[in-house]
């Protein structure tokens, strides 16, 4: 079809299991769609994607909202927090469907955000907060269900040096809980450190090379 | 059950969020079931009127009608009827209207012969003399006419004739006695100048209710000039005509009706780019595409409720407290004169449930049905928009 868009072509890649895998390339190269097929929330047209062993490519759609609500825990590039409504709520969104009472919410909220340092800011609405805190926010909504793999996109993309740092701080706790970490980034910053185990470097829809540190 | 409770606090939150388009909607939705509702309560009460009235009315009245018009009827076909096997009591009945310039209303005036027990003395009584009147309470209102006091009319000689107000009046129905002016039968055959021979017409009461429609027939054969009135033919003519108003007065509120259908309509053929976009992230983070029309259903449900009831309410206050201030005219219509008409609050639940179900169900629908197209597309493509 004239209109359609190869994003991504002849991958294999395998995320190993507690350790921090990284996604570099330019703009367009496919991280982003490589992300959102690996997390569930979008399908190839062909291939197969496997987690902890299970093709998931075929699966209905409430399995894979199973697989997305128990496996992965997501940062967004632009976080997707919902603007309008307080920090405590964005975080316990994704236990909401959940047959959990509210005090256990709360109280799984509560420790989050305070390995985050941001309990203070509960109660402010997201658009109150600056970039860095909505990231935070983001990290603490995406790891409140305690997700085996958190995944991140261009976490570093709107952050200054300092935040970055943090930012990499976070993930090496959540790396030293025994979470994977998947992250797409075009940022030295991210792909150099060294918490990194695995970098894998992609261009135009297909992996040019996979480096292991 | 905790998650749909946590699944509504969720839903009552985002209404929140969009407190403004919530609370218009609100607004416009109240509004076509305030006046839905306003057509259908007064229509329902007018008819319980009508048949509390009827309920009293005799099984049968013979008026006379001359090239398709109503005469004044011949007395003495009352004492051929009386004869005819099977009937009861016969009287000639008196009455007509009366234009009161001074107020510019119509009243009925009616003559009685001091025993009328379908209408309850609200304070005094009825006349005894040519030169008394009890009135209605419309009546008494309008012309300050309250009791000991009097009452001063014009007659067919353009004579003015003064009344004393010995009681005025309560009944079932306020429908029937509202706009009365009660004489004696000789008061009002002289104030309005009946024909010695002649009465307005003549009710006839049937021993049994069977043969109701053989005495007419009956009466029809022996004077082919009258025109004999059941009282099932009343209640049937008189249900038309409500049922008429009211149909007007939906056909009206239609407009209303459309604009919310509008309104229903764009909500149903699109979500906006933010609801959509805030679909995806919770399908992203592990909301089920069955949660997500959970949300929905309960977003539209509470919207809808809330516009039902306020609108149940309004319409339920509009007729009843302020007495269909707004409606009255158009569906009453046959008087000029309703002052502080009031209707004892009915209401009939068959045409509530109807109601709720043909407002409530497609907004409802019109919520959910967009929310589904979103929530059963990959979260990813939903957040690109």
């Amino acid at each position: 079809m004239p209109d359609e868009l190869t994003a991504l072509n002849g991958i294999s890649v395998e995320i190993e299991r507690g350790r921090v895998t990284v996604l570099k390339g330019p703009s367009g190269s496919g991280k982003t769609s490589l992300l959102t097929l690996i997390g569930c929330m979008s399908r190839p047209t062909s291939g197969r994607i496997f987690v902890d062993g299970k093709d998931v490519v075929k699966l209905p759609e409430r399995f894979l909202t199973g697989i997305r609500r128990k496996k992965f825990g997501f940062v967004f590039q632009q976080y997707h927090l919902i603007r309008e409504v307080k920090v405590l709520e964005n975080i316990l969104l994704p236990l909401y469907p959940l047959t959990m009472k509210f005090s256990s919410m709360k109280e799984r909220a509560m420790s989050v955000m305070k390995q985050l340092s941001i309990e203070e800011k509960q109660h402010f609405k997201v658009k109150q907060l600056s970039g860095g805190e909505q990231q935070r926010v983001a990290i603490a909504r995406a790891i409140i269900n305690n997700p085996e793999i958190v995944i991140a996109d261009e976490p570093t993309a709107h952050l200054d040096l300092k935040l970055a740092g943090e930012f990499i701080d976070i993930l090496r706790t959540l790396c030293g809980e025994g979470k994977s970490i998947l992250i797409a980034t075009h940022d030295p910053f991210v792909y150099d450190h060294a918490m990194v185990s695995t970098v894998i470097e992609m261009r135009n829809g297909r992996v040019e090379e996979v480096r292991v540190k | 059950m905790t998650k749909h409770i946590k699944i509504i606090e969720y839903a009552l939150s985002s209404l929140l969020r969009r407190k403004y388009k919530s609370f218009a909607i609100i607004v416009a939705f109240s509004f076509t079931v305030a006046a839905l509702a306003s057509v259908l309560f007064l229509t329902t009460a007018l008819k319980i009127e009508a048949s509390h009235v009827f309920a009293s009315a005799p099984d049968l009245i013979v008026q006379r009608t001359t090239a398709g018009r109503h005469e004044l009827i011949p007395v003495d076909y009352a004492e051929t009827i009386r004869n005819i096997p099977g009937v009861g009591a016969v009287h000639c009945r008196y009455w007509g209207y009366y234009y009161d310039a001074l107020t510019e209303a119509n009243y009925t005036v009616l003559g009685v012969k001091g025993d009328q027990d379908t209408l309850t003395l609200l304070d005094g009584r009825l006349p005894r003399t040519s030169g008394e009147c009890a009135v209605g309470a419309g009546t008494a209102w309008l012309r300050h006419a309250e009791s000991d006091r009097e009452l001063i009319l014009v007659n067919s000689q353009a004579t003015g004739v003064v009344f004393d107000v010995v009681g005025v009046f309560r009944s079932e129905s306020s429908l029937l006695s509202n706009d009365l002016v009660v004489l004696t039968d000789d008061g009002i055959k002289d104030f309005l100048g009946f024909p010695p021979d002649r009465a307005t017409d003549i009710v006839v009461e049937v021993h049994n209710s069977n043969e109701v429609q053989t005495v007419a027939a009956k009466i029809k054969r022996f004077f082919p000039d009258a025109r004999p009135i059941t009282k099932s033919e009343l209640i049937r003519t008189y249900d038309m005509v409500f049922n008429w108003r009211s149909g007007m007065m939906l056909t009206v509120f239609s407009a209303a009706v459309m604009a919310f259908c509008i309104l229903a309509w764009d909500k149903a053929t699109g979500i906006s780019a933010e609801e959509k976009q805030e679909i995806g992230i919770l399908k992203a983070i592990g909301w089920d595409t069955s949660d997500v029309l959970a949300l929905k259903f309960w977003e539209g449900l509470i919207i809808a409720m809330t516009s039902f009831f306020v609108g149940i309410l309004t319409g339920f206050a509009h007729v009843f407290f302020f007495d269909a201030a707004i409606l009255a005219s158009v569906i009453k219509g046959w008087s000029v004169l309703f002052p502080r008409f009031h209707l004892v609050p009915q209401i009939n639940a068959y045409q509530v449930f109807v109601m709720g179900f043909l407002t409530v169900t497609p907004y409802v629908a019109s919520t959910v049905i967009p929310a589904w197209k979103a929530a059963i597309t990959d979260p990813d493509t939903v957040m690109r928009g």
